[in-house]
C-alpha cells in the first residue's frame, strides 16, 4: 500500500496556481526526489501535505488517513515531519534543546527526550556542538540541526526541503550519505526537494518534476534525465 | 557564536549557588526579628509583591514570548474577588483568593481564545484592549464593584487554624511573611516550569511558532497553559495587594499603567530568566518609591545642583512625583539600547568577558 497518496492537489494564492492538479504516490521505504525550477511550487506542496495550510483542492492521504484540515502538530504526531527550506532554528536554545523539543513529541520525560536527542545529534555528527546556541551556528550546521530535530520526532515519512542548499560539497556529501543511511535502515520513507541534479539522481528511486505548479513528469532518475520535455522546460532553462 | 557557559546552565545549580540561596532565604525569614521599622518592612513587602507580579508575567511573556500588556486584568480580578467577598459575604481572604484564581483562570481562557489567534504586535494590542474592557466593566458595574468609589475594608479577619489565632494582621510582619512565601513559591514554580516539558515547549513557541507547530506542539493548548499559570499567580498578587492596602478601585488595580509596570519588571531585569524579575524589582521598587516620596527632587535641590526657586527646581518638585511613567519610559529605552537582555543579562556578559570567555 502507498504510504502517501497525493490526489489532484491544487493550491491557489489569489489568481496564482502554485500547485495545480498534482497527483502521485509514494511506496514505503522509497526516496522520492521532487525537482523543478524556482517558484515551481515544491515548497507549497510540502506546506499542503504537512498542514501548514490546507490544499485548495484535492486530497492528501497518509498511511490510509486523510490529512486535509489537520494541523501541523497533529500531522507531526501521526508521523510526518518536514524541514524548512529557510531554516528555523530555535535561536536562543542550544542545539541539544532544539532536538529535545522534537523528541518531546514522543515522551513527557526530559531524561528520555535528552537520550533520544543525543542519539540523533550523533547521527548528524554534531556532538561537539551540543551545548551551542542554535542561533550562532553556521548555515551548514543549522541545516543538520533541522534534520536531527525532525528525526527526533520519529517520523515514518520525512520531507526534506533543500537541506543541501548553501552547503559546501563535503557537507552535501555528508547529507547524501545520511539520507542513504536512513533509507538502508528501512524505517523511514523520504521525499527530498533539491536543486542539485547530481545529488537527486544519486539518491532518488523515483523523481517527480514540477513546473509552474503542474506535474510535468514522473519516473526513474534515468527516465527523467532523458525526458525531452524536462530537458527543455527545466534543465534547458538552467543550462 | 556563543559557547555554552556551565556557570549559567539552565540545568542544575552548583553547590555554591545552592548554599547562597539557602543563606539568603534564611536571612529573609529572620529579617523581621531584627528589623522592626514598619517602613523597611513595607518596602520589602513591595519588593516581594513586585517579584511575584514580574515572575508571573515572565512565564507568558518571557518564556512563551507572548507579550501580554493586559495583566492588570488578572491582578484586578484577584483583588476585586477577594475584597468583594470579604466586604459583602464576610468570606475570609484565604478562601476568597482561591475564587479569585478561579475567576482569573476563566478570564485567561476567554482572553486567550480571543488574543492567541493573533501574533506579535496584534497580540499586544488585543491584550491591552481586553484588559481595558475589564477595567471599564469594573468601573460601570457599580452594584458589585462600587465603581470609581472603590472598595474599602477596615479589618482583615484574624487567620485561625482551629481555635488558635495565627495572626490578626495588626502589624506588617504577617504580610511580610505571606509576601515572602508567595515570592518564593513563584520562583519555585518558574524553576519547575523551566525544568520540564512545559519550559521547552514555551520557549520553542517563543523562538518560532511555525517551527514549534511543525514539531508537534499544539499552539493553542500550550499558549493557554502558560497564560493560565501566569494569570493564576498575578491574581494571587492582586488578592494580596487588596488585603495589604485594604482599598481598591479601578484606577489602582486595573489601569493600563499597572499592566505596563508588570511588563517592565521582567524587561528591566531580564526576560525568560528565573532571577530577571527579582533583579527588575530591586531596580524598580526603590525607584518608584524615590519618585513617589520626591527624594530625587529634594536631593537635587538640597545638594545645590538645582536652585529651589529656579524653573527647573519648581518643575522637579511639582512634577517629578507624577512623572513615573516618563521615567519608566526613559529607563526602558536605556535598557533596550544598552542592555537588550536586561540588567541580569548585562552583568552575566560582563562577568563572562572578565573571565576571558567570548561575549
Ligand atoms: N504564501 C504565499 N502567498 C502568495 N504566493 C505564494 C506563497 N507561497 C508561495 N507563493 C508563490 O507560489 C509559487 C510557488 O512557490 P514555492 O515556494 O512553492 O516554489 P518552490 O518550487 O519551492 O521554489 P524554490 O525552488 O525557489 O524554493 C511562487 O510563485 C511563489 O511566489
Ligand atoms: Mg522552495
Amino acid at each position: 500500500m502507498a504510504i502517501l497518496e497525493i490526489k489532484h492537489v491544487s493550491k491557489f494564492f489569489g489568481g496564482l496556481a502554485a500547485n495545480s492538479d498534482v497527483s502521485f504516490e509514494m511506496s514505503e521505504g522509497m526516496i522520492m526526489g521532487l525537482i523543478g525550477p524556482n517558484g515551481a511550487g515544491k515548497t507549497t506542496l510540502f506546506n499542503c501535505i504537512t498542514g501548514y495550510y490546507p490544499p485548495s483542492k484535492g486530497e492528501v492521504i497518509f498511511d490510509g488517513k486523510k490529512m486535509n484540515g489537520l494541523q501541523p502538530d497533529t500531522v507531526c504526531k501521526l508521523g510526518m515531519a518536514r524541514t524548512w527550506q529557510k531554516v528555523r532554528p530555535l535561536a536562543k536554545m542550544t542545539l541539544l534543546d532544539n532536538v529535545m523539543v522534537g523528541a518531546l513529541c514522543r515522551t513527557n520525560s526530559l531524561r528520555i527526550a535528552r537520550e533520544m536527542a543525543i542519539e540523533q545529534i550523533k547521527v548528524v555528527r554534531m556532538e561537539h556542538k551540543i551545548n551551542f546556541l542554535a542561533g550562532g551556528l553556521p548555515i551548514g550546521e543549522r541545516k543538520k540541526l533541522e534534520v536531527a530535530r525532525v528525526l527526533a520526532t520519529q517520523p515514518k515519512l520525512l520531507l526534506l526541503d533543500e537541506v543541501m542548499g548553501g552547503l559546501n560539497p563535503a557537507e552535501s556529501d555528508e547529507l547524501i550519505q545520511l539520507i542513504l543511511d536512513i533509507k538502508s535502515q528501512g524505517k523511514i520513507t523520504q521525499m527530498v526537494i533539491e536543486h542539485d541534479m547530481k545529488a537527486i539522481m544519486r539518491i532518488s528511486d523515483r523523481v517527480v518534476v514540477l513546473n509552474s505548479g503542474e506535474k510535468l513528469a514522473e519516473g526513474s532518475p534515468q527516465e527523467i534525465v532523458n525526458n525531452p520535455e524536462v530537458i527543455t522546460a527545466y534543465l534547458g532553462s538552467e543550462h | 557564536m556563543k559557547p555554552f557557559n556551565p556557570l549559567f546552565s539552565q540545568r542544575g545549580a552548583s553547590a555554591v549557588q545552592v548554599t547562597v540561596g539557602i543563606v539568603v532565604i534564611a536571612a529573609l525569614f529572620a529579617f523581621p526579628q531584627f528589623v522592626k521599622s514598619p517602613y523597611v518592612l513595607h518596602m520589602m513587602i513591595l519588593f516581594f509583591l513586585s517579584t511575584l507580579m514580574g515572575q508571573s508575567w515572565n512565564i507568558i511573556g518571557g518564556y512563551t514570548g507572548q507579550y501580554s500588556v493586559g495583566h492588570a486584568a488578572y491582578f484586578g480580578t484577584g483583588a476585586y474577588t477577594t475584597l468583594i467577598l470579604l466586604s459583602t459575604k464576610e468570606i475570609a481572604p484565604w478562601y476568597g483568593m482561591w475564587l479569585g484564581i478561579a475567576a482569573s483562570i476563566i478570564l485567561a481562557l476567554i482572553i486567550g481564545s480571543i488574543c492567541f489567534r493573533l501574533r506579535g504586535p496584534y497580540f499586544v494590542l488585543a491584550s491591552i484592549a481586553v484588559a481595558e474592557i475589564v477595567r471599564l466593566t469594573a468601573l460601570n458595574l457599580t452594584s458589585i464593584t462600587k465603581g470609581a468609589e472603590g472598595i474599602l475594608v477596615i479589618d482583615i479577619p484574624a487567620f485561625k487554624i482551629g481555635e488558635t489565632v495565627i495572626t490578626d494582621f495588626s502589624s506588617k510582619v504577617p504580610y511580610y511573611y505571606i509576601a515572602l512565601v508567595l515570592a518564593l513559591v513563584i520562583i519555585g514554580v518558574t524553576w519547575l516550569v523551566q525544568h520540564s516539558k512545559l519550559g521547552y515547549y514555551f520557549q520553542a513557541i517563543r523562538e518560532d511558532q511555525d517551527a514549534a507547530h511543525s514539531l508537534g506542539i499544539n499552539l493553542t493548548i500550550w499558549k493557554n497553559s502558560a497564560l493560565v499559570i501566569s494569570a493564576a499567580f498575578t491574581s494571587l498578587a492582586g488578592s494580596f495587594y487588596a488585603i495589604f492596602v485594604k482599598f481598591i478601585d479601578p484606577s489602582t488595580v486595573l489601569p493600563l499603567d499597572l499592566s505596563v509596570q508588570i511588563v517592565l519588571i521582567s524587561i528591566i531585569g531580564g526576560i525568560g530568566t528565573i532571577f530577571g524579575p527579582v533583579v527588575g524589582s530591586l531596580v524598580l521598587v526603590p525607584l518608584s518609591e524615590a519618585l513617589r516620596s520626591n527624594v530625587i527632587a529634594e536631593g537635587l535641590i538640597n545638594s545645590g545642583l538645582v536652585s529651589e526657586t529656579s524653573g527647573i527646581g519648581i518643575f522637579l518638585k511639582e512634577h517629578l512625583a507624577h512623572a513615573h511613567v516618563l521615567i519608566y519610559g526613559i529607563l526602558v529605552v536605556v535598557v533596550i539600547l544598552f542592555m537588550p537582555e536586561g540588567v541580569l543579562g548585562y552583568f552575566r556578559k560582563m562577568t563572562a568577558k572578565r573571565k576571558g570567555g567570548k561575549a
